[in-house]
């Protein structure tokens, strides 16, 4: 077959783009620097990355155990309300870390949500000095926790129920217990799916900006913005990236190494038999559900019920917003991202399809780990490569400037969150072409079908699915996306992120709760009209 | 004038290092030929296939189909506009359209073309009705095949190649179906290259067959001389068509050997008198009797319905395989005695 070919360069060329701020990030450690870095480094990036770590233990510890045990719980057990809960522990993903951060300190701060509910029943009293605060490092730990944890909880289901009744049989044969066979077995069974999830809770956690700038812990990532925002020294801040993407692509090595060449469960037809579940009675069932029904409150209802009480007794704040303007940018932003992404992520794995071509799917696995790297470094990444293009080849030129074409617009928001989402679109359509077998494409071309012909009649109605389920998740990224939009939007385009922590930075929470809310809102929707295909996948 | 309407001119067929065919030359001389390829698994049958449609490349010789270059060193016709229709060996259905879609995906290239073959009758014909509105996933196998084979047919190649196109058919339809299929390719005259490892449905269905073995084409004939009169002793191992002895050339008509004695017959090719040969011997070139002073030991018997297959050994401890007829009334048993009929004469004695 012909290497190179039309789709073959566009495969090559959306990789090098989406590369191109990954570059940047690692060719500035090696850039000379203002002063402002001895002056951290002498002062606060120790603070960085001892709070970065510590933040990422908790998180990791807090996600392993809610994912895994509801997980374990929904899928392995039959109580009232299992399929209801199936579903509904994931719109846990419809509330942003930084919207559960502003739910957590209205409900627990003095004079707050619950300070009103006891002052309610029981009457005036001294009630804030007993109220526990959630607050700084452990109010960021829950919050985030809260809010990632589905990742683990999906992966760990789907892997859950996908394991065949054999091996569970298998340790009732070698006389295990239960609980032996649950450590021993199952567990390690499923331990692919629970790294995978806490890999990418990992990610999110050192990449969160708007949770723990608002509780005021200083990580990698605000040290990041704040170098490009306070000091004005994009140096300074790619070089400060550079420390956190080592951290993030140390967790990665780590991960891969730890695995070694173990190979886990594989689904094959034959072999497969469905496990039995166990229906619970009494106090055991009582007990599944609370747990169950703990874990949606606190990480969906709580931050809900937080924003909707706030938003009916503040409505005149309402009227400070202009909320068919911030639903027409929300859809906006998600609309021409979602197909962007989709257009070029397809275009990129079918060319990697039909090249087979070594080099450039190490280009292409190279140019994903954009996914790993916080908003907060792409962004400023990919205004130091503008700045570099603008000043050095542009101006050489003698053209106008480019500057205001990527940056502060829409074009430039919708690049930047091209670069951060692109695994998430590429790896989308990837898995729906694995499903592919290549004598499919083969056979097309032996009837007569072009390259083109088989992309459009053969794999895009294939793929129709996936291409659906990858659009609505993009989207549900890109409603809560924040450092992103914070820093690359026009100037006065907010969209409910933005107007949410605008709000909540300047201590207006109460304001902050009806973006939050249309936020989540809008997330839960999607949520609910791809939870089937996000169970499964 | 088309010389031949395929041509493999010195073509060495590699889909990787070790997976190597080196310098096939092989012709089909008329269109609506079929011919067969037969080797072992692994041996580059299948790359010989896809190379021919252009799913891989060659780096040696040429292949020209109706007197045009397809594949050479600095040609290369890609696949679509070959003509050419691969039947893979497995499900390469299309998993997002049922079977009767599939097979109309075929019909699109010839759309102009007169239609002598209608989907219909072809699902008729390779029983697929019971299935054609079904999904690939929820079809056997063997269905799966047959509707694969269906869609290649009805794009009415100027080339087939199908790669074991009835591996995994039912053994009880096989027949029916190689019987179905001969009769669809012969009466549409589509010229068919058929990759096998069951010599059997090779023989049948193709009337030129080819043996791939340590990267080479070791023989092309008809299937009644591959089969009778194999070129090499790697075909004879692997066709598993009898055991070869050692023998003395005695007379330009017979030949002795150590355990069976004279054997005469008709020489394939001249050997000098006293000349040392290998023997060539079939299970059906000896015959039982059970009052012959030549007796051998049974060492074991395989029931093969409509004939027995005794395994004998003989006094130099070689073991030689006779077929005997099932209905033959005296049966024996492991470690008894077995006559064989003398004079021992062999119609084409074929030596190495």
């Amino acid at each position: 077959m012909q290497k190179f070919n039309i789709w073959y360069l566009g495969s090559f060329f959306i990789s090098v783009i989406v590369a191109i701020p990954i570059i940047t990030v690692f060719s500035s450690f090696f850039q000379t620097t203002t002063n402002y870095f001895f002056i951290i480094e002498d002062t606060f990036l120790y603070e960085y990355i001892f709070n970065s770590i510590f933040l990422l233990i908790g998180v990791l510890i807090f996600t392993f155990i809610i994912g895994v045990g509801c997980a374990y719980i929904v899928s392995f057990y039959k109580f009232p309300g299992v399929n209801f809960f199936k579903w509904a522990l994931i719109l846990s993903f419809a509330v942003p870390a930084y919207i559960y951060a502003y739910s957590l300190t209205a409900f627990f701060e003095n004079f707050g949500t619950f300070y009103s509910i006891l002052t309610k029943i029981f009457g005036e009293g001294d009630y804030n000095s007993k109220i526990p605060k959630f607050d700084e490092m452990l109010g960021a730990i829950i919050s985030i926790s809260f809010s990632l944890f589905g990742y683990v909880y999906v992966l760990t289901r789907a892997s859950f129920h996908y394991q065949s009744e054999n091996l569970i049989e298998l340790g009732k044969n070698l006389g295990f217990s239960k609980k032996k066979s649950f450590y021993k077995i199952i567990l390690p069974s499923a331990r692919p799916a629970i790294v995978a999830g806490l890999s990418l809770v990992a990610m999110e956690t050192l990449s969160d900006f708007g949770a723990v700038s608002f509780f005021g812990v200083s990580t990698l990532t605000t040290g990041i913005y704040n170098a490009w925002v306070s000091f004005d020294d994009l140096s300074l801040a790619n070089q400060l990236s550079f420390y956190l993407l080592i951290f993030i692509f140390g967790l990665f090595i780590l991960e891969n190494l730890s695995r070694k060449r173990a190979r886990y469960h594989s689904l094959s037809k034959g072999g497969f038999k469905s496990k039995s579940i166990i229906s619970l009675s009494g106090y055991k069932s009582f007990f599944a559900f609370f747990v169950c029904f703990f874990v949606f409150f606190v990480s969906f209802l709580f931050p809900v019920l937080q924003m909707l009480y706030w938003t009916i007794i503040f409505p005149k704040h309402i009227n400070d917003l202009n909320i068919v303007q911030l639903i027409f940018n929300t859809l906006l932003l998600m609309f021409l991202s979602s197909c962007v992404l989709i257009v070029f992520a397809f275009i990129s794995n079918y060319g990697n399809r039909v090249s087979r071509s070594k080099f450039l799917e190490i280009l292409t696995t190279f140019s994903i780990s954009g996914y790993a790297i916080p908003g907060v470094i792409l962004a400023v990444a990919f205004i130091s490569f503008i700045s570099w293009f603008d000043n050095n080849l542009i101006s050489f030129l003698n053209l106008e400037t480019i500057k205001s074409i990527f940056i502060g617009s829409v074009f430039g928001l919708v690049v930047v969150y091209f670069v951060r989402f692109y695994s998430l679109a590429c790896n989308g359509i990837k898995s729906g072409y694995i499903k592919i077998n290549y004598s499919i494409d083969e056979s097309a071309y032996l009837l007569g079908y072009s390259k083109l012909k088989t992309f459009t009649n053969i794999h895009i109605p294939y793929l129709r699915n996936s291409i659906l389920l990858i659009g609505v998740l993009v989207a549900i990224e890109i409603i809560k996306e924040l450092p992103i939009t914070l820093i690359m939007r026009p100037f006065n385009f907010e969209t409910f992120a933005t107007t949410a922590y605008i709000y909540a930075s300047q201590d207006l929470l109460e304001a902050a709760a009806i973006p939050s809310l249309f936020l989540i809102i809008i997330a839960s929707f999607f949520i609910l009209i791809t939870s089937r295909y996000i169970l499964r996948e | 004038m088309i010389k031949n309407f395929l041509e493999i001119k010195n073509v060495t067929f590699a889909a990787s290092k070790k997976n190597k065919v080196n310098n096939v030359t092989l012709n089909i001389e008329k269109e609506g030929e079929i011919i067969c390829l037969l080797g072992p698994s692994g041996i580059g049958k299948t790359t010989i296939l896809r190379s021919i449609a252009g799913l891989e490349k060659i780096h040696s010789g040429k292949i020209l189909l109706k007197n045009k270059i397809i594949s050479s060193n600095e040609i290369h016709v890609e696949p679509e506009k070959r003509n050419i229709a691969l039947s893979f060996q497995d499900n390469s259905l299309f998993p997002h359209y049922n079977v009767i879609q599939n097979i109309e995906f075929g019909a699109e290239r010839n759309k102009k073309k007169k239609k002598d073959l209608k989907i219909d009758d072809l699902i008729k014909l390779l029983n697929l009705e019971h299935v054609k509105n079904k999904f690939p996933h929820e079809i056997s196998s063997g269905e799966a095949q047959r509707a694969s084979l269906a869609r290649s047919l009805i794009s009415k190649p100027d080339l087939l190649l199908l790669d074991e196109p009835l591996s995994n058919v039912d053994q009880s339809f096989k027949e029916e179906i190689q019987v179905k299929l001969k009769k669809i390719l012969t009466d549409l005259k589509i010229t068919t290259i058929i990759v096998t490892h069951d010599s059997y449905e090779a023989f049948y269905l193709g009337s030129k067959c080819g043996i791939i073995l340590d990267g080479q084409l070791k023989q092309y004939d008809d299937p009644y001389n591959v089969y009778h009169f194999p070129n090499s002793v790697e075909v004879v191992n692997f066709l598993n068509r009898g055991i070869l002895i050692p023998a003395k050339v005695i007379d330009e008509d017979s030949l002795e050997s150590e355990d069976l004695g004279i054997i005469k017959g008709n020489f394939l090719k001249r050997y000098p008198k006293g000349s040392e040969v290998k023997l060539l011997l079939q299970p059906e070139d000896l015959e039982h009797d059970d009052k012959s002073n030549l007796k051998l030991e049974v060492v074991d018997r395989k029931f093969r319905g409509t004939n027995f297959i005794y395994t004998l050994k003989t006094p130099s401890d070689r073991l030689i395989p006779v077929f005997v007829h099932s209905h033959h009334i005296h049966q024996h048993e492991v470690d008894e005695k077995f006559g064989i009929r003398r004079p021992i004469t062999i119609d084409h004695i074929v030596c190495f």
